[in-house]
């Protein structure tokens, strides 16, 4: 039935419009799963309280300036950008009359401030009965931490992921990153595209109140089974895991480190024939897993040790053979050709690679994970896209991220309806500052 | 086996947005936690294994440190409210059963290497000639082509070679990664995202049905935070800034954990001590008289001017705030900061997360019910809360096969006599 058709499919989210109050990581991710795949979305925002992204670098040219932050660009290709003040006395009706042609609502406010602006989802609902709007604060709406504020950085220490990241004699350092704000938005995203899977079959809206703090604690893995159910305290173990060795981050001559996975016998019989069967690791009591386990630190101190003498600069000669004991002759690797060495072997092995080893990748490369898009002020930018590719409905960055208030003029007057008067009339009166 | 009455798992969900689709999980750990979540949304998910289990049920760790098929952990937390279906794809007919399984399925979610599929004869294009509205979510390392292809990963390779890694740890120890693999829940959230996208495009396509192909090594990627950016914009490549929150200018960022008399405390910018609304944080210090000066005037514009400190000055902020940290409970100082308006966070352990005032006054936690173990555990709860079409959690993992009759039986109309056939054959 289908195979005769020849029209190109439409994308996914064509035809629906997205009010996006959402700000900083988690909401305008989601809603770039939204825009980059066809939905109009339209970031609603205020000069007088610009996005807390726009005012952080990276800056193009390290020059401050709204328009010229690549943290806030990466999260919002191919949206639209109001803005409005909110405290002027017409802004509410402004955006609630725009919002009469939305279908999606997201925001990531502290609970309460949509309310005070009289948008809350019951008065939302009755502009437009079947809107879907979700709420993503730190903490959700109720309980109480709902006022707390943060962000994602300090958000994955309470949702435990400091705890288990870092060594087990140090602090819990954590991720470098704002680690939640790059989970749970992949989490809000499912549960709101189900809500709407739903909307498009049945024509009900909904309210989501997604606590970003409970989203985390699916990314936990067993760590909560293991407390609930054997009163057992997961604890960070630096590069190590309990059920496999070796397990760990090992340093290269040229400075990079390269990560070394053995789960099953298989991997550890192929190190051995990567490493050319050292004396060492063909001891008795490394033979099994759960032996290997308990000699961690004596296979680390040998595996560290091989790593680092059979490694080299890039700008060491190439081609200096190294003699092993039982005659094999091996030469020196780059990091890279060491990962390349291992994964022939069938060892899981890789680089730990730098934001600009990413830039490099062959694989990302391949996979055109990152898309160049023209920006009026940033130029020739890389953005993220997503993970996944889509054979019939790919998704497509389709513009760089917009400047503040670029679509005022549309807004305005084609969706909120203003005469060319009227809205010179606002614009003067700073209603959309 | 036992007669074949209905088992107790899992428990329906006919108000979840998703109770009109079925979903096939033919994954390992990249994608069973997608499968599930799409079962907590109301979908049928159906867990397809080997005969002798998912190589999934002996990953650690064990009920009671006892391994065996049914008290993995992992197995528990990732396929809770699933049914389970044995089906052996090395053979023939079992092949052919897991097609005709995938005739009758919405959404499949495999996680073979490339090509794999394609031997089982349960590749996307073989499977739409059957379904044509399928989805195929195929979750791998790298991608189902390139370089990097074929290439073997587990967590911490994602976590490497996805860019993730390298922003994580400490200067002097190196990088480090997450405990709780990282790498695999954002593939499985990221594909189960992809799905979703697929399953609404087929929606308002007529039914046509793709396939998603996901990236462990992609997903990872984008968890870089504003580091990708950074290298792209001021060629500045942030490594792991240890107890400190790494600057998107590339300086070295301020301090942002605290040891507490009880733990620790998460707070940036020295706890706001820095930055326009250092106020309140100074006063704080100089009500308990443990301010070391800072509450003076000069002081007070250097703290709130949003220019770097000089290194020594920075330290001996950072000192000040370590010694009032150190004699007080972090829930306390939480507590105290955020009346304060500065987002301070407590370091909260597993236990301490399961225990918080926050989340149980939110009712988030669920109690599963294990009835083959007479006992009943804690498990996370709704990660979000959908007013009409609410989240559930279904019960407990299944054990092996433990739906095969329900499954074959009622949903494909397989009658006694060629179950049996296929028992005897060494299909199921």
């Amino acid at each position: 039935m289908a195979t005769a058709k020849k029209a190109p499919l439409k994308k996914p989210f064509a035809g629906l419009r997205v009010a996006d109050f959402a700000w900083v990581g988690v909401g305008p991710t989601v809603s770039k799963y939204l825009a980059d795949n066809g939905a109009e979305v339209i970031r609603v925002e205020s000069s007088t309280y610009p996005e807390t992204l726009r005012r952080v670098g990276p800056f193009v040219d390290n020059k401050p300036g709204i328009d010229n932050s690549g943290y806030y660009a990466n999260f919002n290709s191919s949206k639209k950008c109001m803005s409005v003040n909110l405290k002027h006395p017409r802004g509410p009706e402004l955006v609630k009359r725009f919002i009469a042609t939305c279908d999606i609502v997201t925001e990531s406010f502290t609970p309460g401030t949509m309310d005070r602006f009289g948008l809350s989802y019951e008065s939302l609902r009755e502009i437009r009965p079947d809107i879907l709007m979700i709420s993503m604060p730190l903490y959700g709406k109720t309980g109480p931490w709902a006022s707390y504020s943060g962000y994602g950085h300090v958000l994955q220490a309470a949702a435990g992921i400091n705890h288990l990241t870092g060594w087990e004699d140090g602090p819990p350092i954590g991720t470098g990153v704002a680690y939640t704000d790059f989970l749970v938005p992949h989490i809000a995203a499912i549960g709101l595209i189900a809500a709407l899977d739903h909307r498009r079959r049945t024509g009900e809206g909904q309210f989501i109140d997604f606590g970003q703090m409970e989203a985390a604690v699916h990314g936990l893995g067993t760590a909560v089974l293991d407390w609930t159910a054997n009163a057992h305290e997961q604890m960070r173990m630096g590069n190590r895991d309990p059920e496999a060795a070796p397990h760990g981050a090992y340093r290269c001559r040229d400075g990079k480190y390269v990560v070394i996975a053995c789960f099953t016998e298989q991997h550890w019989e192929r190190l051995k024939a990567a490493m050319g069967r050292p004396e060492w690791c063909d001891l008795d009591r490394m033979r099994r897993k759960w032996q290997r386990l308990d000699e961690q630190k004596e296979i680390d101190r040998h595996l560290g040790a091989w790593i680092e003498a059979m490694t080299r600069r890039p700008e060491d000669p190439r081609d200096e053979l190294i003699e092993e004991a039982d005659g094999l002759t091996m030469r020196r690797f780059t990091s890279f050709e060491m990962m390349d060495w291992m994964q022939s072997h069938g060892v899981p092995c890789g680089v730990v690679q730098s934001p600009e080893d990413m830039h490099g990748d062959p694989q990302m490369k391949h996979r055109k994970h990152y898309w160049k898009l023209q920006h009026p002020t940033m130029g020739l930018r890389t953005y993220d896209g997503p993970s996944f590719r889509l054979s019939k409905t790919p998704s497509e960055l389709t513009k760089a991220a917009p400047l503040l208030g670029e679509d005022n003029e549309y807004v305005y007057k084609e969706l909120v309806g203003l005469d060319d008067e009227e809205f010179i009339e606002l614009l003067a009166d700073g209603a959309f500052e | 086996m036992t007669a074949p009455e209905t088992p107790p798992v899992p428990t329906p969900h006919p108000a979840g947005p998703l109770a009109p689709y079925r979903v096939l999980d033919f994954a390992d750990e990249k994608g069973q936690l997608c499968a599930r979540v799409l079962g907590e949304l109301g979908a049928d998910v159906i867990k397809v294994e080997p005969r002798d289990g998912d190589p999934t049920r002996h990953n650690g760790p064990f009920f009671k440190g006892d391994a065996g098929p049914n008290t993995s952990l992992w197995w528990w937390a990732m396929n809770a409210g699933k049914r389970s279906v044995t089906c052996e794809l090395r053979l023939e007919p079992g092949r052919l059963l897991a097609q005709r399984l995938a005739a009758a399925t919405d959404i499949l979610i495999e996680t073979w290497p490339p090509g794999k599929a394609a031997e089982y004869g349960l590749d996307y294009e073989t499977l739409a000639a059957i379904n044509p509205g399928i989805i195929v979510v195929s979750i791998t390392n790298f991608g189902q082509t390139g370089p990097y292809a074929d290439w073997l990963a587990t967590d911490i390779v994602g976590s490497a070679m996805g860019g993730h890694m390298h922003l994580n740890g400490d200067p002097g120890r190196g990088p480090v990664r997450t405990l709780a693999p990282q790498a695999y829940a954002q593939v499985n959230f990221q594909a189960a995202t992809g799905a979703m996208i697929a399953l609404y495009a087929r929606g308002v396509n007529d039914g046509v049905g793709q396939h998603v192909d996901a990236s462990m090594q992609e997903s990872m990627a984008n968890t870089m935070d504003y580091n990708q950016q950074t290298w792209d914009i001021s060629r500045i490549n942030n490594s792991g800034p240890g107890i400190r929150r790494a600057s998107a200018l590339g300086m070295g960022g301020a301090r942002y954990l605290f040891e507490a008399k009880d733990g620790w405390v998460a707070a940036l910018q020295v706890g706001g001590v820095i930055g326009p609304g250092a106020g309140p944080m100074i006063d704080w210090l100089a009500e308990s008289g443990e301010d070391r000066g800072l509450a003076s005037p000069e002081w007070r514009s250097k703290l709130s001017a949003m220019v770097p400190l000089p290194p020594d000055e920075r330290d001996f902020v950072e000192e000040t705030l370590n010694l009032f940290c150190k004699t007080r409970l972090k829930e306390d100082l939480v507590a105290e900061a955020q009346r304060r308006n500065s987002g301070w966070a407590p370091v909260f352990s597993p236990h301490e997360v399961v225990e918080s005032k926050h989340l149980a006054a939110r009712d988030f936690w669920v109690r599963v019910h294990h009835e083959d173990i007479g006992e009943s555990f804690v498990y996370p709860g709704a990660p979000f809360k959908l007013s009409k079409t609410p989240w559930a959690q279904r019960g407990r993992a299944p054990h092996i096969g433990e739906h095969n009759e329900q499954v074959y039986g009622e949903t494909l109309g397989m009658d006694a006599a060629e179950m049996r056939r296929l028992k005897t054959r060494m299909v199921i």
